[in-house]
């Protein structure tokens, strides 16, 4: 048992040594671990590495901790040498301890701005700690220091690459670019694998989620496919983790950039009609769509067709979403977390909608047939005909003005899921159909917090969509 | 108080047993903190370190709340921030740590307490403060350049303490804290992230300070808080999170500093407060029978002082101190009727 200063020196330089070698041992450390152990047994190390899981026993952790702690304290105050090396080794050390230290992860910045560390290695790092801890929220802080970097490594190699073949009077290397939009695409997919092990670690991890949501402003911006894959990719997770607001609120965050992307008409050409193309196969990462090396659009004559298109997209982006989320509240009663999920994305689609009137009307395939919105809705109470008639005496007239404005709106979705169930769908909410939404759940329910969110609901309906109309 | 446990779900929420601590222990509270800085060489001290200057912040504040500031060591304190001063003005949480907004914040906050700001270089801590807002109007937490609603706030309230508001872009500044709002009325971090109570209280401290307080749809934002009040009194952060004391105070405060306090169940939250209360060694932790710490011992009393309690003094919903301080350097952050 080491006791006099000295024997702490040498124990602790013994074990920042072992977790050194243990990485070298094993490059695919994927997790750690403190082993509960409260005295040294055995004559042995206390790092110890089973299959791919680093962990430390506890009783030496505060010895190390204060002892690193120290030394990379004194090291920035000038009062001690260390060299680059062992800034590295102690820095790790340090870290994978008390990840919040941010002194500790600004020497690594510096480190790297040097190149004594390469990014991919911190990114490892900041892997492992939040594999303890998941929310930490100076890891997460270096992460995306360390995402800008990568980011502008890329973009400046590209820029250089480009002046290089212009001076030459060259097309830029395709190759090269490719291999670039390549390697970004692999890091960000490895971001988002991160982002969810933290998630699951941690409920309503908000430093995880907001992370992510920075990951796709910056790495995949207007990129409407990682968008899409994402939203399908997180459909089984939400459905598993119903009470993480975090969790539906990416969702949303997903859903509000996919609208605003399919929803823009740019001029046919123009890099961000590119990026947005429904039919885009390729990873169009932001770094490479500024240099404009995409094949170039279609004519301006398949614009309309296009829009039409990404219309539909929209439509059934908000259905399916509100059905999920019906489904979800049905099978999981007195889960606030989906009642404010339904609260936004009605809200989304109750803008878009408005936001979109003018351009669903001057569309060639508008207005054509109104998409049988309440007749159709086997919850809706009978009205006395169809939505052509106006307001009818049984009806509130919030929900009469709704339907109003629903009949020259929607279009025909043209590949139409107006089938399923072998009844004709309502094509997308209005408020009479969530008002009906809530009178079905508050039928015959005696979950007592399920009753409290759906009434909650409909005065939101009253009250903030209702002043709005 | 009963059981609040609901047929057929599990309320995320906590059960305030009935011999839980109902009356407030203001001298065990000040026992507390007067002792906890006096453990220095403890390992959990060591590993809270990076925080250091809010601590003492927290710490402080809670004593001068209660009345007994002159407890603590004034001299060392002030000898302490001053080394934490660094070249480019900003402050550390600790000596040999880097500067940043967060704790030149609380450096500024406790040399208000202390009525010393002299005692370090003020137009240093200006400059900091001012170099670090960006283009957008966004503010870098340090030389860095992570970006958060919370830096905004403390580079604000930090000016507003100096005096200085008028060196930095306060419209500027003001469209990216706006730029951050929900549909929800609330606030996250950057734009597009979740509404979060204690970015929300950040944000509305920020626009309470730049004037800007009628840029909140209070009604909307109300609803929002006052949706974190749960059957025990407690309230949370976000919904489905459990109930706690910090939370309580951020939820609190916004309400307060947006005109709604009134629309939560104060007698409900008091009780889930005193709940929370260690009997045997002083001080609050997060929710009822959890180890205690300053951070969450301020904001227990901070809570009660802004549910009007009369053994501790008021405090200010923006700014988290006493409202004599803030009198004392002129300031009055607005706040909704």
């Amino acid at each position: 048992m080491a006791e006099t200063e000295e024997e702490v020196d040498v124990l602790v330089q013994r074990v920042v040594k072992d977790i050194t070698n243990a990485f070298k041992r094993n490059p695919n450390i994927d997790e750690i671990g403190v082993i509960p152990c409260p005295e040294a047994r055995y004559n042995r190390s206390p790092i110890v590495l089973v299959e791919n899981k680093l962990g430390v026993e506890s009783w030496c952790v505060k010895f190390l901790l204060p002892y690193v702690h120290n030394k990379l304290l004194l090291y920035r105050q000038r009062k001690h040498w260390l060299d680059r090396e062992a800034l590295v080794d102690i820095t790790c050390t340090l870290l994978l301890l008390n990840p919040d230290f941010t002194t500790a992860w600004n020497v690594r910045k510096e480190l790297l701005q040097c190149g004594v560390l390469n990014p991919e290695k911190d990114l490892y790092l900041g892997k492992l700690a939040l594999t303890k801890f998941p929310k930490s929220p100076e890891t997460w802080i270096h992460r995306r220091w360390v995402l800008q970097q990568i980011m502008q490594q890329f973009s400046s190699v590209s820029r250089n690459r480009k002046k290089q073949h212009q001076a030459e009077g060259e097309q830029a290397d395709p190759e090269r670019i490719q291999q670039i939009r390549d390697q970004l695409a692999r890091t960000l997919h490895q971001e988002m694998k991160v982002c969810s092990d933290a998630s699951c670690r941690y409920p309503s991890n908000y430093n995880a989620w907001s992370h992510r949501i920075w990951v796709l402003q910056h790495m995949a911006k207007g990129n409407v496919k990682v968008f899409h894959d994402e939203l399908s990719s997180m459909r089984l997770w939400v459905s598993m983790h119903v009470s993480d607001h975090s969790g539906f609120h990416y969702r949303q965050f997903l859903i509000k950039e996919l609208i605003n992307e399919l929803s823009q008409t740019p001029a046919p050409g123009s890099p961000q009609h590119r990026s947005s193309s429904v039919h885009s196969g390729s990873h169009s990462y932001s770094c490479s769509q500024s240099n404009g090396e995409l094949p170039v659009a279609e004519a301006a004559a398949a614009e309309d067709a296009d829009r039409q298109l990404s219309f539909t997209t929209v439509l059934q982006v908000f259905h399916q979403e509100m059905e999920l989320c019906s489904d979800l509240i049905q099978s999981f009663p007195g889960h606030e977390a989906l009642w404010c999920h339904r609260r936004h994305v009605f809200y989304l689609w109750h803008h878009w909608r408005r936001e979109h009137q003018q351009n669903l009307n001057g569309s060639s395939n508008s207005a054509t047939e109104t998409v049988l919105v309440n007749s159709s809705d086997p919850g809706s109470p009978p009205s006395g005909g169809g939505v052509g008639e106006g307001p009818s005496a049984d009806r509130p007239g919030h929900a009469a003005e709704a339907m109003d404005e629903d009949r020259a709106l929607l279009p025909e979705p043209r590949d139409s899921k107006r089938l399923k169930r072998g009844v004709l769908m309502p094509g997308t909410p209005t408020l009479s159909t969530e008002h009906n939404f809530v009178s079905s759940v508050l039928d015959g329910c005696c979950n007592l917090e399920q009753r409290r969110f759906a009434q909650a609901y409909r005065k939101w309906l009253d009250t903030v969509i209702g002043q709005q109309l | 108080m009963g059981s609040f446990i609901l047929h057929g779900t599990q309320v995320k929420d906590v059960i305030i047993k009935p011999d839980a601590p109902s009356s407030l222990l203001l001298d065990k509270h000040a026992d507390y903190i007067a002792a906890y800085g006096s453990k220095k060489d403890d390992y959990e001290y060591t590993l809270s370190e990076y925080l250091r200057m809010s601590g003492i912040y927290w710490g402080l504040t809670v004593m001068d709340l209660m009345s007994q500031l002159p407890r603590m060591n004034r001299a060392e304190i002030i000898d302490f921030i001053k080394a934490c001063q660094h070249e480019c003005g900003g402050i550390s949480a600790s000596i040999g740590h880097d500067p940043h907004l967060l704790y030149t914040l609380s450096a500024v906050q406790i040399l208000s307490l202390y009525d010393n700001m002299d005692a370090i270089n003020i137009d240093k801590v200006v400059e900091y403060v001012k170099g670090l807002q960006q283009e957008d109007g966004s503010f870098a937490g340090d030389k860095w350049g992570e970006i958060d609603t919370r830096f905004s706030f403390c580079a604000v309230a930090t000016l507003a303490l100096l005096g200085k508001m008028d060196t930095i872009n306060v419209d500027k500044a003001v469209e990216f804290v706006l730029s951050c709002m929900n549909f929800d009325g609330g606030f996250g971090c950057r734009p597009g992230s979740e509404s979060h109570a204690g970015q929300i209280y950040c944000c509305t401290g920020f626009l309470s300070l730049t004037g800007q307080l009628h840029q909140v749809n209070a009604d909307l934002l109300g609803w929002w808080l006052c949706e974190r009040q749960l059957p025990s009194g407690g309230l949370n952060g976000r919904p489905e999170k459990l109930p706690d004391v910090c939370y309580s105070w951020w939820v609190l405060a916004s309400l307060k500093i947006i005109g709604r306090i009134h629309w939560i169940d104060k007698a409900k939250l008091r009780s889930f407060i005193l709940a929370c209360q260690d009997e045997e060694t002083g001080g609050f932790a997060d929710r009822p029978g959890d180890m205690v710490d300053p951070f969450h011992t301020l904001f227990g009393i901070a809570g009660l002082s802004l549910l009007g309690d009369e053994q501790i003094k008021p405090v200010n919903p923006v700014l988290c101190m006493p409202e004599d301080v803030l009198q004392r350097v002129s300031l009055q952050p607005d706040l909704l009727s």
